[in-house]
């Protein structure tokens, strides 16, 4: 009897899939904008502009990463700066005492990103909530200090005199050096991670993260381990953040401590928040926004951190869901109406 | 229904468990065993200890004495999602759903487990089986018409009915339904009692449940617990009889 009406089901209905759809409009959006963007500073010469959005891309990395966490699994780090100035300065190390070989560095950064996320992961989830943020911010600060002590990281100083490198990708090179073709490099990696990410989330695996943030003690119930997936979650997030990290030396030329203070860590949470918590997207276009309000601004005056703690707070009080969450209704009404006209002209 | 041999090994069998909180016996020493394909409820008073026995038997909380065997394979103190994998799956008193999530996106997350582990990172196309699965869970429920509402914005009727298709979404060989009827209507709760009634035979159900009533039509087997310990069992009419049961059930009249 059962079975009878599982074999008349013959095409499953997919379950609605949620804001997603309307965010890869959004990241294609982003996309052509940040190639006008590179086309009018290429065409004004303007290499000063082109390395500062190289620079809000590699910290959307890290925002990403954040956002797997947060807004995928319901996990917040205060420690993400661990994973992403590990990956910095892995990079650095491989770049000037290693080889110049940009896969080498970003390989190695990726590498020691799993291992770390696979150590402070099996830590930080033994605890839940609030105690889970503090662990990781625990973590992050720990390491901080111990590399602001090492003298042979460069202690306070940090890493300096790090090579530029030719990045071979098949047929294709490119320089570090040349301010557009690492900011178009830097883009396609930053999307193609985006795209790879938005992709798992709607797979199967990220819908069981969206279980965990929705009712974590319901889920070993259904039959899936939650902790594993956290580990697996909270691991992918820090590869992720390592490899933005390791584009940092590519383009800066030197690391410093600073990368992994809270000040990092956090200014990743107010970017994901500020953005569009759990949509990928909003991250990265917080990252953009945040870096060319820190430029503009600190232009004026050196408190720009006032500035940045004004927007974070106004944007948690009036768009609870970020820039993003306050543009996607409106995308998906216009999707809604577009797909009611369509049925309605079909004969 | 065809009998099974009495000799053949029971679904589910529970022998002398028990569990204390900080002093306090909240089970102690229950036993006996689920027939398979039958309905066996579990009654008693507030307190007797029927929900910690289930939080016993489905790995929730893990015993301080006894075994759980689960056609014949001893499954003691094994974590939720283990128990799942042997075939033993449950519902909750107090519905335990993802609220936030969608009516059909509840079921489908549950019936993930009948695919392999690797389709997880596939496209969410290649889980058919599980689409399927939550598809005719739909249908089964009558909750087609509410695949894309919030499950937090079910009517508590509709909810509960959730609460027993997502448990099913994992084709168990056991099921543990604690309290299902838990505040429906009284039409819902014969509705409820004819869905359990065709669960049976495929299924092993194990039940708890207040109304007396539907105990007494739909079970095949009635264990009665009060203050942790298993006080009679029997066969309905049996336990109704027992002037034990009527004493610590019933009241004292």
């Amino acid at each position: 009897m059962r079975e009878a009406v599982m074999t008349a089901v013959s095409l499953p209905r997919s379950p609605s899939r949620g804001p997603l759809n309307a965010t890869h409009w959004l990241a294609l959006l982003f996309l052509a904008v940040a190639l006008v963007f590179a086309a009018v500073a290429w065409t004004t010469g303007n290499g000063f502009y082109l390395r500062l959005a190289t620079e809000a891309l590699i910290f959307a990395g890290l925002a990403m990463s954040v956002d797997l966490l947060l807004g995928y699994t319901g996990l917040l780090s205060l420690g993400q700066a661990l994973y992403f100035g590990l990956g910095a300065y892995v990079s650095a190390l491989v770049l000037r005492d290693g080889a110049p070989s940009f896969w080498l560095a970003t390989g190695a950064a990726l590498a020691a990103g799993a291992l770390a996320g696979l150590v402070g992961g099996v830590i930080a989830n033994r605890v839940k909530g609030v105690y889970f943020a503090l662990i990781t911010f625990g973590l992050a600060q720990v390491v901080a200090k111990a590399v602001y002590n090492t003298r042979e990281l460069g202690a306070s100083d940090g890493i300096i005199g790090i090579p530029q490198i030719r990045v071979t990708l098949g047929p294709l090179a490119l320089d570090t050096a040349d301010p557009l073709s690492f900011f178009l490099f830097v883009l396609g990696l930053t999307m193609a991670v985006y795209a790879g990410l938005a992709y798992l989330m709607d797979a199967p695996f990220g819908r069981t993260l969206a279980a965990i943030r929705a009712n974590e003690k319901r889920v070993p119930f259904l039959g899936f381990n939650a902790w594993g997936h956290k580990l697996a979650v909270y691991v992918l997030a820090a590869c992720v953040a390592a490899l933005s990290g390791a584009l940092y030396p590519m383009l800066r030329g030197f690391v410093s401590p600073e990368l992994l203070f809270f000040h990092t860590s956090g200014n990743a949470v107010v970017t994901v928040i500020v953005g569009g918590v759990g949509t990928l997207i909003g991250p990265i276009a917080g990252s953009v926004l945040l870096t060319a309000l820190r430029s503009v601004v600190g232009s004026w005056t050196e408190h720009h951190l006032i500035v940045v703690g004004v927007i974070f707070m106004l944007s948690v009080i009036f768009l609870r869901k970020g820039l993003v969450g306050a543009l996607l209704p409106w995308l998906e009404r216009r999707a809604a109406a577009r797909a009611r006209h369509g049925r309605r002209s079909a004969p | 229904m065809t009998a099974f041999p009495r000799t053949a090994t029971p679904a589910l069998s529970v022998r002398d468990l028990s569990v204390n909180f900080g002093g306090l016996q909240a089970v102690a020493g229950v036993g006996f065993e689920a027939e398979r394909g039958r309905i066996t409820s579990v009654i008693g008073p507030n307190g007797a200890g029927k929900s910690t026995l289930f939080n016993l038997i489905s790995g929730a909380i893990r015993p301080t004495g006894g075994r759980v065997t689960l056609d014949g394979a001893d499954v003691t103190g094994r974590s939720p999602d283990r128990m799942l994998a042997g075939g033993l799956a449950r519902s909750f008193q107090i519905t335990n759903l993802f609220f936030e999530l969608p009516v059909l996106e509840n079921l489908r997350i549950a019936a993930q487990i009948l695919e392999t582990p690797w389709r997880a990172v596939l496209p969410l196309g290649r889980s058919r089986k599980a689409l399927v699965k939550a598809d005719a869970l739909l249908e089964r429920f009558g909750l087609t018409a509410k695949a894309d509402a919030l499950a937090g914005n079910l009517s508590h009727g509709e909810q509960r009915r959730l609460e027993i298709a997502v448990a099913l979404a994992c084709e168990p060989r056991v099921l543990l339904l604690d309290e299902p009827t838990q505040g429906m209507s009284h039409g819902d709760t014969a509705d409820t009692g004819e869905l359990i009634k065709s669960l049976a035979g495929d299924l092993t159900v194990l039940l708890i449940e207040h109304d007396i009533g539907l105990v007494m039509s739909l079970s095949d087997h009635v264990v009665v617990m009060a203050q942790g310990r298993k006080i009679a069992e029997g066969a309905p009419a049996a336990v109704r009889a027992n002037p034990a049961v009527q004493a610590a059930y019933f009241g004292h009249a």
